[in-house]
C-alpha cells in the first residue's frame, strides 16, 4: 500500500532519484570542531524558525496588545513559556556560536583562497543575527525593549547626513510608536530571516565544496547529515535544559516613555555601551561606530592581509611569520570586545543607584505582570498599570507628596518638612503627637512648627512663675481622645473599635471644650481665630484627606489660612494639577497605606 | 515587439516600486507635537530652589491612534523667583534617556551613560553634547504653562525635531 503509494509520488515527481543522488554527493568534511560549530548555528536557526512561527500565532504587534499578547504567551498559553524561552536562548546561542565560529575560522585560516566568499557570508550572519535580537527585543514592547531601541535609534540618528532619515525609518515617525513596532516586526520575521536562512544555506554549500580549512576528507552528503542531525540534536536538548533552568525568558513592565529608567543594551551590545563612555563630544560618532566598523572590515579585509603562502621552503616560514602579526589584532579585537563588556556588567554590578533604579524597575514589572494575571484591558498594558489603584497611588505619591512627607520607603525623612504617615490617623500616631507636635517627624520642620502646644508637657518658654495645666490629665483621658480621634477616620467596613461609649462621651466633651480653642469640631470652635489648626469631624477619613489633597484651605481640613504665603513650606493644593480622579486615588492610597503601617516613635 | 515587452515591464515595476517606496519612507517627513503650550502645574506647588518632575498632559496622536488627556512629556521645573519658573526636557541630550535628579550632589544626572548637569541644567560631566534642553515657560494667573519640544539628540546644537 505504502509502497504503491511511494511509486506513484516517484513517477509523477521522480523524488527517488533526486534523493539518491543528493545524498551519494562527495562532499568534505572539515575538522570535527569546526564542522560542529557551523552545525549547531544552523540548528539554532532551525529552531529559531520553528518557536518563531509558533509565536507569531499568538504575537499581536501593536502598542496597545504587544505586550498583553507576549504575557499571554509568557503565563497563560501551555507551552508558551518553554516556546518563547527557547526562542530568547537560541537567539542567543546563535550570537555566541557564530562568534566563536569566526574566531576559531580566523585561526585556522578559514578565510584563506578559495573561501573568501564563505567567510564574508559569515561575517555577514553576526551582522544580520545582532539585527534580529536588536528587533526581536522591541517585540515584547516592554521597559527593556522600548528603551533601549530608544537609544539605539538615537545612536543611529548622531551619524552625519543619512543618520537622522534612517532614525526616522527605524522607529517609523519622529518618535518610537506603532509604526516602528509594525516595521521593526516585518524586519524582524520576514526580511533578516530570509536573508539569514540564505546566507547559511548558501554558506554552507560553499563549506561543502571546499571544505572548512585545508586538509578536510571526503565523504558522502548522508554520513554529514547524520551528523549534523546528531549535533542539532545535541543543541536542541542544551537549549531545553537551559529554557527550564532559567525559567524561560524574563517581561519587563509595559513600555513607558514617561517612567525613567536606566536603560542598558542588551549583552552583545554593552562592549558598544562601555565604548560610549571614553568618546564624548563630537568623537563620540567616530569612537563608538567607526571604531567597530573597523573592526569589522579588518575581519573582512583577513583575506587580502594573509594570502595562502605557495609552495614551500622559505616563504612559508615567512607566511607563518606574517600571520601571526596579522591575527594579532583579531585577538585584540575579541579580546577587546569581552574586556570591555564584562567591565561594562561589573561596574553597574557595583553601582548603587543603578541597583537601587534596577530593584525599583524589576518590582514594577513585577507588579505588572501579576495586574495582568486578571486579563488585560483593550486599551492596553500601560494603561492598566496607569489606572490601577495601587501602583498609581504609589507613583502618585512617589511624585508629587514624598518631597515633603514620608511614608514607609517613600520620602526622605532628612529632608521631609511635613508630617511622617506612617500611621496617620491610628491612635498610636494620634497619642504620640499630641505629647509632641513639633517633633521631628510630626510638624516640627514645618510652618505649623510651635502653633500646637502639647498636650501634657509643659512649655519650656513659659516662665517658672506662670501657672500651667496640662491639657489633658490622666493617661485614661489621653487613650480616650486618640481613640476618639482615631475613630473619626474610620470608614464603613473598617474593624469596629468596641469603646465604651462612656468614655467616648467623655472623649468628645474634651475635644468640644478644650480643643475648640484653635481647632474646630463639626464646623464651630477656633475661639481665639487663629484660623491655623484642622477641623477635626471626620479626621482621618477618605473624604477628609481628599479634601486636603484637593485643597488644604477647605473649610473642612485646614482652613482658609493654610495656603497663606507667610507659612513657608506649606502644603499646596493639587485640584487643576491632579485630576479629580488622581486626587482621590492618591487620597485612599495614602490613607489605607499611612494606617496600615505602625506610628514612628 | 521587444521594445514593447521592456517598455512594459519598466513601467510595470515603477508602477510597483512607485508606491512601494513611498510607503516605506512615509515616516521621514514626521507628524509634530513641537511647539504646543501645554498646563504644567499650579505655581504655588513649586518651592523656591527645588526642582520638581512634572508631566505635561495633553492629547497623543500615534499612527492611527489618538489618546485623549494622556502624559505627552515631562519636564523638570525649578522656580527661581517669586514668578520665574524655569524649565528643562527630561529627554536626555545625549541619548534620549531620561533624566533624574542626581543621588549625591545637587543638579542632574542620566543614569545611562553617566551626564551629569548643574541646578542650572549646564552639562558638568558625561558624554552629553550640550546643556539640558531648557523650553520656555510662562505663567497665567498662577499656574505655569511650558513650550513643549522635542530635539534632536546626541549633537552640540538645540534643533527642533516634529
Amino acid at each position: 500500500m505504502l509502497q504503491d503509494l511511494d511509486n506513484w509520488l516517484d513517477e509523477r515527481v521522480g523524488w527517488r532519484t533526486w534523493l539518491r543522488a543528493t545524498l551519494g554527493q562527495s562532499v568534505v568534511v572539515g575538522a570535527p570542531w569546526s564542522a560542529a560549530l557551523g552545525a549547531s548555528v544552523g540548528a539554532c536557526f532551525a529552531i529559531l524558525v520553528i518557536t518563531g512561527v509558533v509565536l507569531m500565532t499568538a504575537y499581536a504587534p501593536s502598542p496597545q496588545s504587544a505586550w498583553a499578547s507576549v504575557h499571554y504567551v509568557e503565563y497563560k498559553l501551555a507551552g508558551g513559556w518553554m516556546i518563547r524561552g527557547m526562542h530568547v536562548w537560541a537567539s542567543q546561542a546563535l550570537l555566541a556560536l557564530s562568534a566563536i565560529h569566526v574566531a576559531q575560522g580566523a585561526f585556522a585560516g578559514a578565510y584563506r583562497r578559495p573561501r573568501e566568499i564563505a567567510w564574508w557570508l559569515g561575517l555577514l550572519v553576526i551582522g544580520l543575527a545582532v539585527g534580529e535580537a536588536i528587533t526581536g527585543g522591541l517585540l515584547p514592547w516592554d521597559q527593556r525593549g522600548w528603551w533601549a531601541r530608544v537609544v539605539e535609534g538615537n545612536i543611529l540618528g548622531l551619524a552625519p547626513v543619512i543618520g537622522r532619515f534612517t532614525q526616522q525609518m527605524m522607529l517609523g515617525g519622529s518618535e518610537l510608536g506603532a509604526l516602528g513596532l509594525a516595521r521593526a516586526y516585518a524586519v524582524h520575521v520576514i526580511v533578516l530571516p530570509l536573508l539569514i536562512g540564505v546566507i547559511l544555506w548558501g554558506r554552507a554549500k560553499l563549506v561543502e565544496r571546499h571544505g572548512w580549512t585545508d586538509g578536510g576528507r571526503s565523504a558522502t552528503y548522508a554520513e554529514l547529515l547524520f551528523r549534523q542531525a546528531g549535533i542539532a540534536a545535541l543543541v536542541v536538548l542544551f537549549l531545553s535544559a537551559l529554557t527550564l533552568a532559567s525559567r524561560g525568558a524574563t517581561l519587563d513592565a509595559p513600555a513607558d516613555p514617561m517612567s525613567d529608567y536606566p536603560a542598558r543594551p542588551e549583552w552583545f551590545l554593552l562592549t558598544m555601551f562601555q565604548l560610549r563612555k571614553f568618546f564624548h563630544g563630537s568623537l563620540e560618532f567616530w569612537g563608538t561606530s567607526l571604531l567597530p566598523a573597523a573592526a569589522g572590515a579588518y575581519l573582512a579585509a583577513l583575506p587580502f592581509l594573509d594570502p595562502p603562502a605557495l609552495g614551500d621552503g622559505p616563504s612559508v616560514v615567512a607566511a607563518r611569520d606574517r600571520r601571526l602579526f596579522v591575527l594579532a589584532p583579531v585577538i585584540v579585537i575579541f579580546g577587546g570586545a569581552v574586556g570591555l563588556g564584562v567591565f561594562a556588567w561589573r561596574k553597574d554590578a557595583r553601582d548603587a543607584q543603578y541597583a537601587k533604579q534596577s530593584a525599583k524597575a524589576d518590582a514594577h514589572a513585577l507588579a505588572a505582570v501579576n495586574l495582568a494575571m486578571n486579563g488585560v484591558p483593550p486599551a492596553g498594558a500601560l494603561e492598566m498599570v496607569r489606572h490601577d489603584p495601587e501602583l498609581r497611588g504609589h507613583d502618585l505619591f512617589e511624585r508629587h507628596c514624598a518631597g515633603c512627607h514620608v511614608l514607609g520607603d517613600l520620602g526622605d525623612p532628612k529632608k521631609a518638612t511635613a508630617p511622617t504617615l506612617d500611621g496617620w490617623g491610628t491612635t498610636d500616631w494620634i497619642t504620640a503627637m499630641m505629647h509632641d507636635p513639633d517633633a521631628h517627624q510630626f510638624f516640627g520642620e514645618g510652618p505649623y512648627k510651635g502653633e500646637m502646644p502639647s498636650v501634657d508637657v509643659r512649655p519650656k518658654d513659659l516662665p517658672t512663675n506662670k501657672q500651667w495645666k496640662p491639657m489633658l490629665k490622666s493617661d485614661a483621658e489621653k487613650r480616650a481622645v486618640a481613640v476618639f480621634l482615631a475613630s473619626q477616620g474610620d470608614e464603613p467596613g473598617d474593624a469596629p473599635r468596641n469603646e465604651d461609649p462612656a468614655k467616648r462621651a467623655l472623649a468628645e466633651k474634651i475635644v468640644t471644650e478644650r480643643c475648640t480653642g484653635c481647632h474646630m469640631y463639626n464646623g464651630s470652635g477656633d475661639d481665639d481665630g487663629t484660623g491655623n489648626a484642622p477641623e477635626l469631624l471626620h479626621y482621618g477619613s477618605v473624604a477628609w484627606t481628599r479634601a486636603q489633597v484637593a485643597n488644604p484651605a477647605s473649610d473642612s481640613t485646614y482652613r482658609k489660612d493654610a495656603l497663606d504665603p507667610e507659612k513657608k513650606k506649606h502644603m499646596p493644593r493639587f485640584d487643576g494639577d491632579l485630576s479629580e480622579a488622581d486626587v482621590d486615588l492618591v487620597a485612599r492610597w495614602t490613607r489605607s497605606h499611612a494606617r496600615a503601617l505602625p506610628a514612628p516613635r | 515587439m521587444r521594445a514593447l515587452v521592456v517598455g512594459g515591464g519598466v513601467v510595470g515595476c515603477g508602477a510597483v516600486a512607485v508606491p512601494t517606496v513611498r510607503f516605506l519612507l512615509a515616516p521621514a517627513r514626521g507628524g509634530s507635537d513641537s511647539g504646543r503650550w501645554i498646563r504644567a502645574l499650579r505655581l504655588d506647588a513649586l518651592a523656591i530652589g527645588e526642582p520638581k518632575r512634572v508631566t505635561l498632559i495633553a492629547d497623543h496622536g500615534d499612527a492611527w491612534t489618538l489618546e485623549k488627556a494622556v502624559e505627552l512629556g515631562a519636564v523638570w521645573l525649578t522656580r527661581v523667583g517669586g514668578s520665574e519658573v524655569r524649565a528643562w526636557s527630561v529627554t536626555c541630550p545625549h541619548l534620549g534617556c531620561a533624566i533624574d535628579r542626581a543621588a549625591t550632589a545637587p543638579g542632574f544626572y542620566c543614569p545611562c551613560h553617566d551626564s551629569s548637569f548643574d541646578p542650572d541644567g549646564r552639562r558638568q560631566t558625561g558624554p552629553s553634547p550640550r546643556d539640558l534642553d531648557a523650553l520656555a515657560t510662562r505663567i497665567e494667573d498662577g499656574v505655569v504653562f511650558v513650550e513643549f519640544r522635542r530635539f534632536q539628540m546626541g549633537m552640540p546644537a538645540k534643533v527642533t525635531i516634529g
